[in-house]
């Protein structure tokens, strides 16, 4: 797993981010599946208001509550350029 | 004449732009209902096409199909069970492979399709390219573009429909097409081949029974389980499962889900390409500013304040208009007609009071909700809704509730009938029923009356003020009441997730903003009429029965409010007349002040004889002229709001014509008294039709879960106010 992990709550206004891995109960999962969170999909946050968070996912815009946004755990986009193997 | 039928479906993603197209089709030929046995709307038209008739069911929106919601369940078992000749998928191209999951889902029903990439002109700006010929290949099935906010496809769209009609066959998906990773599919064929061998699956195809059979779904195992041999492969099923379950723990359906996706990025890697850092949007831009964390809220508070100047100003001069029409022309008219009838003075009465007074208090309301349904269409459509409950998510946590709840609430001020129906953007059900269930305690315009005429009569300068608490008691007590029943009653509200589609800004069609309009009002003049018609006749009844009494104190109604007035005695407003007043104003705020009127003054009701002459020109002549000026009227009100701060057109002479009411109020009642039972006016069951809404929407259980909540409500607040005024020494 990435050393940068956190969940999507904690990503900074403006920031890329990666989902890696959807938490929560099996109804919760499924439902943030079919929306487009799947490990691999990215995630831009627009506006946080200490409440919800409001995202870019492909081209659409969710508001979503922090709550379910705990769950979900991201890394931020950094480049590799150098190309370095690890694992 | 069209000779053949064909079937179809639609099917798409919420804000895919399905109901536009169903609209832009169908046109006037829609017929607006629930699915039975849900509170779904159902909405089915029908077009001609070069002798073909076109039936349409616009099935509910949704992300996926599975038994999971109402919506998705109804869309699933409608497909599977209803067998429509094709199936139409509408796709937000600009947000194509979201909208593709669905998709899969339709490939593995198998049903035929026809492939509709619509909002084609946003995915162009934004720079996607789709192939589109290959990816109808790929489907095999045909696909089609389209703008339908502009007409752009329709006419392709219906010449495929006439295409399908003929060679439905070659547009049904073939089996298999969506494929799973290693241990998934060796269960999936497993199972698939235990189902082949059941003889007639009515349809079904085996593959996607398997498939949601080892998904769990409740749907399939009913079909399976009512098979006769069907209990063997329940238990392959289960065998499978238990496999499954080495690799995939509890989340075999998770699985599937992830396949999907698998799928259509597979799919879409042949088909689409995109540039690689998307442009921003002019929707991204208006958000920017919109939901922005300074001026967001304080931009939606304006807004509000816009729609209700709005519902209340541009309506307000056809309200009298209608209440002119009725208590004028109309009674005159009737009256005449009944008395060259030689009808009896009891049929009179019940026509003339009753009747007539009854069908105009329900019509007095239909412009302010035109208005309103106008406004929330206008609001809902434009994509604007889903950014108000985003920015209000975090105020309505404390109340148990989320970010959608927050409109209805707000709608609530203007009228709750309107604000009831509006719970419907909820998805949880609890959640839903405890916003129904609140919104009452939101004043609505119908109160005002009261407390004006009140505040004038008992509190001179101090008026104002007292109309504001009253508003923010209402504020308060709902918010105490949510937290509370939030915590005791629904529990399930706690566990609601919040997360919600913003569409993309548009500006929607006059014709949609209609039909939406049309259809909310013409509903409620259908359904909540006739409950307030039936109860005005009762009102009638009991005010003049004994028949021939005198003194209303002695007829039915009079003794039924001396009876309850005891009650009150705590608040202070135990007397036969404000208990009566009370009970009628069961049918609607307002009714409070007439009936006051009429117990208090004990004014001769409209019984009396026709006028001995009629002007039935002069009459119509008037009306119309009438309606001329409170059009005017409404225009100039429409464009002080839209001006706000700058009053272009100033009222002259506003004065309150009460006087002799007012002077018996003050008789009757003290300054604290009156307070109380304004609290009680305010906070006590608001009128027969938010009843009747709560009863359509949630069932008659919470309906009078509601009606003894805010009866207890009131009656508490109510005699706290006055006994606690009196330890503090008001009177």
């Amino acid at each position: 797993m990435a050393h940068n992990a956190m969940p999507l709550s904690m990503a900074k206004v403006g920031e890329e981010v990666k989902v890696i891995e959807v938490r929560g109960g099996q109804r919760l999962r499924r439902r943030l599946i079919e929306l487009g969170f799947t490990p691999g999909t990215r995630v831009r946050i627009l506006q946080d208001h200490g409440g919800p968070l409001l995202l870019a996912i492909g081209n659409s815009r969710l508001a979503m509550g922090r709550g379910m946004a705990h769950k979900i755990l991201v890394t931020t986009e950094t480049p590799v350029i150098q190309g370095s193997a690890h694992g | 004449m069209a000779e053949r039928t064909l079937r179809v479906a639609l099917a798409g993603n919420p804000n895919a732009g399905k109901s536009t197209i169903f609209n832009v089709l169908t046109g006037s030929h829609q017929h607006v209902g629930n699915w039975p046995g849900k509170t779904v709307e159902k909405k089915e038209g029908f077009f001609e096409y070069r002798g073909l008739r076109v039936e349409m069911v616009d099935l509910p929106g949704t992300y996926s199909l599975s038994a999971y919601s109402p919506e998705e369940q109804i869309a699933q078992e409608y497909i599977t069970e209803e067998h429509p000749d094709v199936v139409v998928n509408v796709i937000d191209a600009s947000n194509f492979e979201r909208n593709l999951y669905l998709t899969t889902q339709l490939l593995e029903i198998g049903v035929p399709l026809i492939l509709v990439l619509n909002v084609w002109d946003v995915a162009q700006q934004l720079g996607y390219k789709i192939d589109v010929e290959k990816l109808s290949q790929l489907l095999g099935v045909p696909v089609l573009t389209a703008i339908a906010s502009k007409g752009v496809g329709i006419a392709e769209l219906k010449e495929a429909l006439y295409r399908a009609a003929e060679h439905r066959e070659e547009i049904r998906p073939r089996e298999g097409l969506v494929k799973y990773e290693h241990a998934l599919e060796r269960a999936v064929r497993q199972l698939t081949e235990a189902i082949e061998q059941l003889p007639d699956l009515e349809g079904y195809r085996p593959r996607w029974l398997a498939v949601k059979l080892l998904e769990g779904d409740k749907h399939a195992e009913r079909v399976i389980s009512a098979h006769p041999q069907g209990a063997e492969v329940l238990a392959l099923r289960e065998k499978l499962k238990a496999r499954l379950k080495h690799t995939y723990d509890d989340e075999i359906d998770i699985a599937f889900a992830d396949g999907r996706y698998a799928f259509v990025r597979g799919l879409s890697r042949h088909v689409l390409t995109m540039p690689h850092r998307p442009p921003t949007t002019l929707s991204d831009r208006i958000d920017r500013i919109v939901t922005n964390r300074v001026l967001g809220i304080p931009l939606f508070l304006f807004l509000m304040y816009i729609v209700f100047n709005l519902v209340q100003t541009v309506s307000a001069p056809f309200m009298d208009w209608i209440d002119e029409l009725f208590s004028g022309p109309i009674t005159a008219w009737t009256l005449a007609a009944l008395s060259a009838g030689h009808a009896p003075a009891w049929l009179v009465s019940l026509i003339t009071d009753g009747v007539i007074a009854g069908v105009g208090s329900i019509l007095v309301f239909v412009p302010g909700l035109m208005v309103m349904f106008f406004a929330l269409a206008f609001l809902e459509d434009s994509g604007y809704l889903a950014r108000a409950a985003f920015l209000m998510d975090k105020a309505m946590s404390f109340l148990g509730l989320n970010g959608r709840a927050f409109i209805p609430m707000i709608l609530g001020f203007g009228c709750n009938v309107p604000a009831v129906y509006a719970t419907r953007t909820i998805e949880n059900r609890a959640a839903r029923i405890l916003t129904g269930i609140l919104i009452p305690f939101m004043s609505c315009s119908a109160r005002l009356p009261v407390y004006v005429v009140f505040g004038l009569a008992l509190f001179g300068a101090h008026a104002g003020v007292v109309i504001w608490s009253l508003y923010l008691i209402g504020i308060a007590i709902a918010s105490i009441a949510g937290w509370v029943l939030s915590h005791l009653v629904f529990t399930e509200v706690q566990k609601s997730v919040f997360v919600l589609e913003l569409p993309h800004y548009r500006m929607p069609t006059l014709m949609t903003l209609w039909l939406h309009t049309w259809e909310h009002t013409s509903e409620f003049i259908r359904k909540a009429g006739t409950v307030i018609l039936g109860i005005s006749v009762l009102l009638w009844m009991l005010l003049n029965l004994p028949w021939g009494v005198k003194n209303p104190q002695q007829s039915y109604f009079g003794k039924v409010s001396s009876a309850i007035a005891p009650i009150y005695e705590p608040a202070g407003f135990g007397t036969w007349q404000a208990a009566g007043a009370l009970v009628s104003g069961f049918v609607a705020k307002e009714v409070v002040i007439s009936t006051m009127a009429q117990v208090y003054l004990s004014e001769p009701t409209s019984t009396a004889q026709a006028p001995a002459q009629l002007h039935p020109l002069e009459d119509l002549k008037q009306i119309v002229v009438d309606f001329g000026k409170a059009t005017i009227d409404a225009a100039k009100a429409f464009l002080n709001v839209l001006t706000p701060g700058v009053n272009l057109f100033p009222k002259h002479g506003a004065g309150v014509s009460e006087t002799g009411l007012s002077r018996a109020l003050s008789r009757a009642f003290t300054p604290l008294s009156a307070f109380a039972f304004l609290v009680y006016v305010l906070l006590y069951t608001p009128c027969v039709a938010t009843v009747a809404a709560q009863a359509q929407e949630y069932g008659w259980r919470w309906a009078l879960f509601s009606i003894a909540l805010s009866l207890t409500t009131a009656w508490i607040a109510a005699t706290g106010v006055y006994q606690i005024g009196l330890l503090l020494g008001f009177h």
